[in-house]
């Protein structure tokens, strides 16, 4: 799940649960500061009525037992009343609580703050009730909580939004670093050392720290290029001044027929060292991506164009080749490694074919990906001989001349291009090399 | 013609010079950019055989040097880094060619032979071998103005030889030459002998062949007096 998403859900959840907490508290809260409120307004009441009492008093506000009515006083709009009778039996000291009822004035019921107050007076006990109505306040949770509803609500889809977007732009600089700095990177010497703009110190941290890793990759990298170089120049450059002697000395009349021989059986030994350390200094460039894959190759031309350098061995052992290419495809990728890999793959099928046989070159496409077949006549290959076929130094057959290192070039090459080979092979019957370019690589 | 040098392992230096001197060439050899530079503004030469790893520096900054001077030059770079880079490098900085140590000195030989006819626009595009014109240019053989059919790499052969005339040509060197710095080790060079066969078949209808030497276990040879 992307971070983006995570923190909106996280923040939705969080304010949802802010939302809720509000929602029991809020109503809780201002009640508690209307009830002190009322029962302030009550107590001044209630001060105000001790302040003035005397019997007079008590008798006005007494309710009279010959009258229906209940209360002594109320306000008009029912909003308080004021309420005192005379109680049988007090408890001596004066005392005061407050209690919530329900009250009928008039025949409207509602609910009200009540202060009840027992005193004495002349041997007489009395209790004084003073209300207030509590329906303003019932109004006021209301509108609270509808409040809390509306504008909560109102700003969870406006910062759900406004977060989504932040977000975004937050993690930009993220998604900006894995795109052109680590995705699609496959040699240092194309990696973007400019940094990236950002304002959080993370990412500018990351890239910094990406930057390090790749200047010292670069620094290997370099010295292992470098390496190679060397290890070429020193070894190539003895080779050929023997070689170039050689060549010379052969041109001296004076030599016999047996040293001529010897000569020449040198300069065969020097090619082989030749072509093996280019072999490997060739494997180990491709290993190390110092070839490019930018250039637009038509498989098909190239196979004939094969084909047509192998003329003569293809001649000299009568194979006759089955060319099964149906479609032109071109790919993407270096034209020179390319013809290098079925070079490789033709040339082994031609060498490793029996006279007279047959060698086909076949494509087609399985499950969306190009394939080309290379199938021969050949004597074919147990299964464990299939899985050496690709490492360096194996030959399938030791009377064979060769260092087995074709089909190991060949594997570098097509791991260089990400294209999949499928071996398989019947002993007796042939072998089958199977090419899978991948989808992306088609032009 | 003169060539200048430029290589900094002695003895390939003077193995190169032999083989030059051997075929007409009047050779000058150095071995540091700072000495090729003093020979280039000091002496004429029609062409410069120039190492990359020199002692004192890239052989490319030598070659920057001549090029900005807007000699007529040719130059043939020899590198060891067999690097892609180094090739793209020395042709974009002008180079004429690019040869890859090892290399056959009859190669360069043939290469050499190319480059100076080409800048220096000599007229000379045809060789003549015992009555035989080898036509350079358009791959045409012809005997009395007569054209011989042959393939491609049969003409290739015949130029070769002919272009290293006198000289022992190994079938080694002339399979590098027809297909190429192949990478197949201990490729099979006796189909060389085939298209020799097929070459000497073609030409032997019109003329005696004795000067087309096969040197037993080594390779042919073309002879022509001096």
């Amino acid at each position: 799940m992307k971070i983006k998403h995570q923190l909106t859900i996280f923040s939705v959840i969080n304010k949802l649960i802010i939302i809720l907490v509000l929602w029991f508290l809020l109503p809780l809260l201002a009640e508690k500061v209307v009830y002190s409120h009322i029962d302030k307004s009550l107590l001044e009441k209630k001060q105000k009525f001790v302040q003035h009492l005397d019997k007079e008093e008590i008798n006005d506000f007494l309710i009279r037992k010959d009258t229906t009515e209940t209360y002594a006083s109320f306000s008009t709009l029912h909003s308080e009343f004021l309420q005192l009778y005379q109680i049988g039996q007090g408890t001596g000291s004066p005392k005061s609580f407050y209690k919530n009822e329900t009250r009928i004035i008039e025949e409207e019921e509602s609910n009200y703050r009540i202060l009840y107050f027992d005193f004495a007076y002349e041997n007489c006990y009395y209790r004084l009730e003073i209300g207030n109505s509590l329906s303003e306040m019932e109004d006021l949770m209301y509108v609270i909580r509808i409040f809390i509803f509306i504008v909560l609500i109102a700003s969870i889809v406006v910062t759900f939004f406004s977060e989504a977007v932040f977000i975004e732009y937050l993690l930009r600089p993220f998604h900006k670093i894995i795109h052109t700095k680590i995705k699609h990177i496959n040699d240092p010497e194309s990696f973007d050392f400019t940094a990236v703009e950002t304002h959080s110190d993370e990412f500018k941290e990351l890239d910094q720290g990406l930057h390090l890793m790749m200047g010292r990759i670069r620094e290997v990298f370099n010295k292992e290029k470098q390496f190679i170089a060397n290890v070429s120049h020193e070894l190539l450059t003895p080779i050929a001044l023997l070689k170039n002697r050689f060549e010379n000395l052969i041109q001296n009349q004076s030599l016999d027929d047996q040293a001529v021989d010897k000569v020449v059986s040198s300069l065969k030994t020097l090619d082989v060292l030749k072509k093996i350390i280019n072999n490997l200094l060739l494997v180990s460039k491709i290993e190390n991506n110092q070839y490019h894959a930018n250039e637009t190759v038509n498989l098909t031309e190239l196979l004939l164009e094969l084909i047509e350098e192998f003329d003569d061995r293809i001649r000299n052992k009568n194979i006759s080749i089955d060319f099964n290419m149906a479609e032109s495809v071109a790919v993407k990728g270096n034209k020179a490694l390319l013809h290098v890999m079925f070079f490789n793959i033709i040339g082994n099928a031609i060498k490793y074919n029996v006279a007279n046989g047959t060698i086909i070159l076949s494509d087609g496409y399985a499950n969306d990906q190009y394939t080309i077949t290379i199938a021969d006549t050949g004597p074919g290959m147990t299964p464990e001989q299939i899985g050496q076929v690709f490492d360096r130094f194996t030959r399938m057959d030791l009377n064979q001349e060769g260092q087995g290192l074709g089909l190991a070039i060949t594997k570098s090459i097509a791991q260089f291009h990400h294209i999949a080979i499928d071996t398989t092979s019947e002993v007796g019957k042939g072998s089958s090399f199977r090419l899978l370019f991948p989808t992306e690589a088609k032009t | 013609m003169n060539i200048l040098i430029v290589e900094d392992h002695r003895e390939l230096g003077s193995e190169i010079a032999d083989y030059l001197v051997g075929a007409g060439y009047i050779c000058k050899w150095v071995d540091t950019c700072e000495m090729a530079l003093e020979e280039l503004h000091s002496n004429d030469f029609d062409a410069m055989l120039l190492d990359v790893g020199l002692p004192d520096g890239s052989g490319f900054d030598v070659l920057k040097a001549v090029r900005k001077q807007k000699s007529k030059i040719a130059v043939i770079v020899i590198t060891a880094r067999g690097e892609l880079n180094d090739k793209i490098d020395g042709l974009q900085l002008g180079a004429d060619d690019y040869l890859t140590k090892p290399f056959a000195l009859t190669e360069l030989g043939a290469r050499l032979y190319a480059i100076i006819r080409r800048i220096h626009g000599f007229s000379a595009n045809e060789l003549e071998i015992h009555g035989f014109t080898i036509q350079l240019q358009d791959y045409k053989v012809s005997y009395d103005s007569e054209i011989i059919s042959l393939t491609k790499k049969e003409f290739d052969i015949f130029q070769y030889l002919a272009l290293n005339k006198n000289r022992v040509i190994t079938r080694l060197q002339l399979t590098e030459h027809i297909w190429g710095d192949i990478l197949e080790v201990n490729s099979d060079s006796n189909f060389i002998d085939v298209h020799v066969r097929n070459l000497r078949k073609k030409l032997d209808k019109h003329a005696p062949l004795d000067w087309f030497e096969t040197v037993r276990n080594v390779g042919y040879r073309i002879n022509v007096e001096p």
